[in-house]
């Protein structure tokens, strides 16, 4: 009986996603190394930091809740920035910016779910191609050097702050209760993990996958385009390196979420506390003096080791 | 094989079953679909392992790890499922795992081709053992499948359903190398759902149901009847619903359908209140016209009326499946686990999601509560709540649910892909019952199976069909198995 | 028994021969032809639109720049045939130029590269076979893992390779550049291991399973499948860092970035030589093919004078495009 109740317990424990875990023990680390780091001043500027790839997670939990997978954020946000920040469009108003930053990513978006749900073409190559041509054209367009300044709006919005919370955490988090709604509440939601789960018996049940698959493609692209404007206002010039490691890094905190290629158990607040956990772990690393290799690596492990968890749980089930 | 027992996650496949082959014996094994006969053989071929219970050979107690080790312990396997690999030749599929080698390491192709056509030609076919797989017919890769089975130097043969897609005289060649094998010495475990192959071929028979063995009997002291009667394990009479009398106004009507260009054309009728069977021997076009219904084949030509509303052929498939449900039509596909459910999600999640996928994606997913409960209620689930995953619940209730999906989605015409397997004898008599209320509620059921018994206990109606068009209709009462197969067979 | 008689029959129209050798419809090796006939066209078209491009020493020394990609494709094409992607042969490629030059004698630098390439294979082949690892998912945190770790020891491109290296990369025989021998004979060998031994005809045998989705199908025919899978990652890994060595001859020193999107060329190149990403189709020549093509493409818009950023782009959409056309069962990763 006490067995039972233990096993249970473990049951429970195993359900949590890994990131709860990994931002806890960040969280102990960094209050016993820098406790004077804790207040909400400086966390604040740190997750801010982070805001750009917590939207993209958004986008890829989509897609990896039905799944695919999208690596082709890097090239939308490069392609954004730069033509935000180059003389393409000189002295355009931000409401020109805004919408063609959506209807940039949306249109990438379509194009990779009409090859993944259509043509069946596998995923990773098609958001990754699709990526490499972006990254060559807009070097190509830029001669490889940066572009020049992102008009002042982009981080004048960026740098205001609301009950000393930074304006841009806070639109993270409404965009994620927005994801976290929109999955739960519509009969979209239900599409998603009907074909998450298995995509034969969704065509069975009348859910129309193909349709389902196109349209989380194409949100995630309009997500990316958002992901772009933010990550753009971030660093207020132009660059011909901005955003390339943000996919991958979606993917990882996405894992580490417990949102796992056709299986959503991390909700929406999984993937939260991955980026949150990247946040930390970006400081953590930072003050133990561990550069950027030493990143690449983690970010590699912390992949690996949340796969591995995941397949050895499903494995066993 | 001794008190073999086997569980898959919560349901008990086999439990403490035994099993003695002699040499020079044909033994037959019997049970309804899902009763465990495939499971037994599969943990004979290294494919599965028992939970408990032990196998010996000679005396000799056996531990078969893999299917590597079952051949190298003489025990060679003809399975259900097809499973040649497509992308491969005859002969490497016939020589896989065992290929001979040149002195350079290389493949010896010349041996191996040599053989293969030796091998086919004592089952009377002419191949090039170069041909891939993907390129032969399913009668084809059967024999196939068949030639590579019996070529191996072993002394335990087991042939699991062999002759599922063969024609009469395709089954008079292999019962002849049957006959060949048992004079050798051989033990051989034969499964097929042909009676009259049964008693033509085999010497013992055992009987399992549910899992669990029923007994084992010389064939000499059994009658076909008495054979059923020990699978189904009670009278038939008290497992089907009484039939329905009253018919209404037809809901599917197809005319001159045809399947393949060179086929027959055919024309079918179901009715409000009637359910309605396709019998025949398996791949014999019954599912490919039900699924081209949906979209998943392209037939020739042909029209389908369905509540007189012509269907546009060939349907899109993307859209098949959500054009029937349109009009009222649900399709409950054969294979629960893989076409059917979602194992992992809740059984709200199940059940509801027919509901849901009548509205537009981005419309508000209501909860349906009362829908659930009702259904739940309506098809007496068991089940530990309705947040339960699918995987928890017994062979049974996951088919109950299944069904469950498409009665609460409001249709009232269903095409079934057969509707019990792999489901307990109380399920099975439940999910008839439910069926026929059904048809009984002005409802129409089209019902595919392999279980012919099923097929004539449950359906007021039979049709025949055999190479891609109906041969045959007869009134269920006046079927038998006998004549449903000579109706096949005499086409 | 008569079907087998009507297969025969219909198929002995010229026509359908013809297409069938095309399309690669009933042979394993997939749609190899096409691509040949590319190459040719190409090979053409630049021998007319330049003077040099057929002189001997040309065509030589294009196919010595070829030979990392040749190579590293024929490695990416052990794990494509099982319906999977090695993400991390770019970054084996560059972790291979930093270990050879590590200022070491040249004895123990090689068979170490080699050994170290074995051992990333053999983790990837068991976080895929006994972890349930997604390949694309285990080959992409090793490519972040081992860039991580080739940058902490060689940071920017420097240091020298071994001499052996560079000699056996840069010298010629008989007026022939070393690599195109070296390159021969490792076609050879991967020759004899795909189509000329029983774990080549297995390894066609698991990837036909997995790509009509009956992922144990083998593994009932008695195949040791997780086995062989672990050894086809290996010798992927093998393969790259071979790929490697060859690079690091050709630019002396070490460099974390020369692996740099060296895999997604690598599956182009497989890609064009008719190999199906579902696994269980493709072949050796068709992939030498594909590396062929590429390098005349590449050799060709280099003459044209076309932007080097122009150039990834085109790479970008030629994979799109060879990709599109292919047909698969299931959609997804």
């Amino acid at each position: 009986m006490a067995n039972a109740i233990y096993s249970g317990l473990v049951q429970r424990l195993l359900r949590v996603p890994p990131a709860i875990y990994v931002f806890l023990i960040l969280l102990i680390i960094l209050s016993i190394s820098r406790p004077h780091m804790l207040n909400v001043n400086v966390m604040g500027i740190f997750i801010r930091q982070v805001v750009p790839l917590g939207i993209l997670v958004l986008a890829q939990q989509l897609v990896m809740r039905v799944n695919s997978i999208d690596l082709s954020g890097g090239g939308v946000i490069l392609l954004i920035n730069y033509l935000i920040s180059s003389s393409v469009f000189p002295g355009a108003p931000l409401w020109f910016f805004v919408p063609m930053a959506l209807m940039i990513g949306t249109g990438i978006g379509l194009f990779n779910g009409y090859m993944v749900s259509k043509r069946r073409v596998s995923a990773v190559i098609v958001t990754l191609a699709v990526s490499i041509i972006l990254i060559g054209l807009v070097q190509f367009l830029s001669s490889g050097k940066p572009p020049g300044d992102v008009p002042s709006i982009f981080s004048d919005i960026y740098n205001t702050k609301f009950w000393s919370i930074p304006t841009p955490v806070l639109f993270w988090v409404f965009l994620s209760v927005l994801m976290a709604l929109f999955l739960a509440r519509t009969v979209f939601g239900r599409y998603v993990s009907s074909v998450g789960a298995n995509a034969q018996a969704a065509h069975f049940s009348g859910v129309p996958v193909e349709r389902t698959v196109i349209l989380a493609h194409t949100l995630a692209g309009l997500i990316a385009g958002i992901a772009a404007l933010v990550q753009t206002a971030s660093i207020a010039v132009g660059s011909v390196r901005v955003g390339l490691d943000l996919p991958i890094l979606a993917v990882a905190a996405t894992i580490l979420g417990g949102v796992v290629f056709g299986r959503g158990e991390g909700g929406v607040s999984g993937p939260f506390f991955g980026v949150l956990s990247f946040a930390l772990l970006f400081v953590v690393m930072t003050t133990f003096g561990i550069d950027d290799p030493g990143k690449l690596m983690a970010q590699g492990m912390i992949i690996l080791l949340a796969a591995i968890f995941y397949g050895v749980r499903t494995a066993k089930s | 094989m001794s008190n073999i027992s086997k569980a898959f996650g919560g349901s008990v496949a086999l439990d403490s079953v035994s099993l003695e082959l002699k040499p020079g014996t044909v033994h037959a094994l019997m049970g309804e679909n899902g009763a465990g006969k495939s499971t037994l053989m599969k943990i004979l071929a290294g494919v599965h392992q028992p939970d408990s219970g032990e196998i010996r050979k000679n005396g000799e107690k056996l531990v078969i790890p893999r299917p590597k080790d079952a051949l190298d312990l003489g025990i060679s396997t003809v399975f259900q499922e097809l499973s040649l690999l497509s992308n491969l030749s005859i002969a490497e599929n016939m020589f896989l795992g065992r290929e001979p080698i040149t002195l350079f390491g290389t493949i010896d192709y010349a041996v191996m081709e040599q053989q293969t056509i030796e091998a086919l030609q004592e089952l009377g076919l002419t191949l090039d053992p170069s041909t891939l797989v993907s390129q032969l017919s399913i009668a084809e890769r059967q024999f196939v499948e068949i030639a590579h089975g019996i070529k191996a130097d072993a002394a335990v043969f087991i042939l699991d359903e062999p002759t599922a897609a063969l024609n009469a005289a395709d089954v008079a060649v292999l019962n002849k190398h049957i006959a060949r094998l048992r004079d050798a010495g051989k033990a051989i475990v034969y499964i097929s759902h042909r009676m009259d192959e049964i008693f033509e071929n085999c010497d013992t028979v055992t009987v399992l149901k549910d899992g669990q063995l029923v007994g084992t009997r010389p064939l000499a002291d059994m009658t076909p009847d008495s054979l059923i009667a020990m699978m189904v394990g009670r009278e038939l009479a008290h497992l089907f619903p009484e039939r329905s009398t009253e018919v209404g106004e037809a809901v599917l009507d197809v005319k001159d359908f045809k399947l393949e260009a060179g086929s027959q054309p055919f024309s079918l009728k179901l009715c409000r209140g009637e359910i309605l069977a396709l019998a025949g021997l398996e791949g014999q076009g019954q599912q490919k016209f039900l699924r081209s219904l949906i979209g998943q084949f392209v037939p020739a030509g042909g029209v389908a009326l369905i509540k007189g509303q012509s269907l546009k052929l060939p349907v899109a498939p993307s859209a098949g499946v959500r054009q029937l449900q349109a009009l009222g039509v649900g399709y409950v596909p054969e294979d629960r686990k893989e076409e059917g459910l979602f194992l992992g999600l809740s059984i709200s999640h199940n059940i509801t999601i027919g509901l849901h996928s009548a509205h537009s994606a981005l419309s508000f997913a209501k909860d349906y509560l009362k829908n659930i409960t009702d259904t739940m209620a309506s098809m007496n689930v068991k089940a530990a709540g309705i947040t339960a995953p699918v995987h928890s619940l017994s062979g049974g209730n996951q088919q109950k649910i299944l069904l469950g999906r498409y009665l609460a989605a409001d249709v009232d015409v269903l095409f079934i892909e057969e509707p019990t397997r792999g489901v307990d004898i109380g399920a099975k008599s439940e999910i008839y019952k439910l069926l026929r209320s059904f048809a009984e509620g002005g409802g129409a059921v089209l019902v595919l199976s392999r279980e012919t018994i099923e097929l004539i206990g449950l359906c007021d109606r039979i049709y025949v069909v055999h190479d891609n068009t109906i041969v045959s209709e007869m009134r269920a009462e006046e079927a038998t198995e006998h004549k449903i197969l000579d109706a096949a067979l005499s086409a | 028994m008569n079907s087998g008689q009507k297969i025969a029959d219909s198929d002995k129209t010229v026509r359908s021969k013809v297409r069938n050798m095309f399309t690669g419809q009933q042979s394993r090796q997939g749609m190899w032809l096409l691509p040949l006939l590319g190459f040719i066209v190409l090979a053409v078209v630049l021998s007319v639109q330049t003077q040099q491009f057929f002189s001997a020493e040309n065509l030589f020394n294009l196919v010595a720049q070829a030979m990392p990609l040749i190579i590293a494709a024929i490695g990416q094409m052990f794990v494509i045939l099982l319906g999977g992607l090695d993400l991390s042969v770019g970054s084996v490629i560059s972790f291979t130029t930093a270990i050879l030059a590590l200022e070491g004698p040249g004895f123990i630098l090689i068979p170490a590269v080699f050994l170290l390439a074995g051992l990333i294979g053999f983790t990837n082949g068991i976080v895929v076979t006994r972890f349930n690892v997604h390949p694309i998912i285990a080959t992409l945190s090793m490519q972040y893992i081992l860039l991580g770790i080739t940058r902490m020891l060689r940071p920017v491109s420097g240091g020298t390779v071994p001499d052996i290296v560079i000699s056996a990369v840069a010298g010629s025989f008989l007026g022939v550049p070393l690599p195109v021998f070296w390159g021969l004979f490792v076609i050879l060998v991967a020759w004899k291991i795909l189509h000329g031994s029983r774990y080549g005809l297995h390894l066609f045998a698991i990837g036909g399973g997995i790509a009509a989705g009956t992922t144990d199908a083998a593994h009932n025919f008695g195949i040791a499948d997780k086995r062989n899978i672990i050894l086809a990652y290996m010798a992927c890994s093998c393969f790259a860092a071979l790929a490697g060595v060859f690079l690091a001859g050709r630019i002396v020193s070490g460099d974390p970035n020369v692996g740099l999107g060296f895999e997604i060329d690598a599956i182009t190149a497989v890609a064009i030589g008719g190999a199906q990403l579902s696994g269980g189709v493709g072949s050796l020549h068709g992939t030498v093919i594909g590396a062929m093509v590429m390098a005349l493409l590449a050799n060709g818009m280099n003459l044209a004078n076309i932007s080097p950023f122009i150039q990834t782009a085109i790479k970008g959409a030629i994979l799109v495009f060879v990709v599109a056309f292919q047909s698969r069962k299931r959609m997804g990763l």
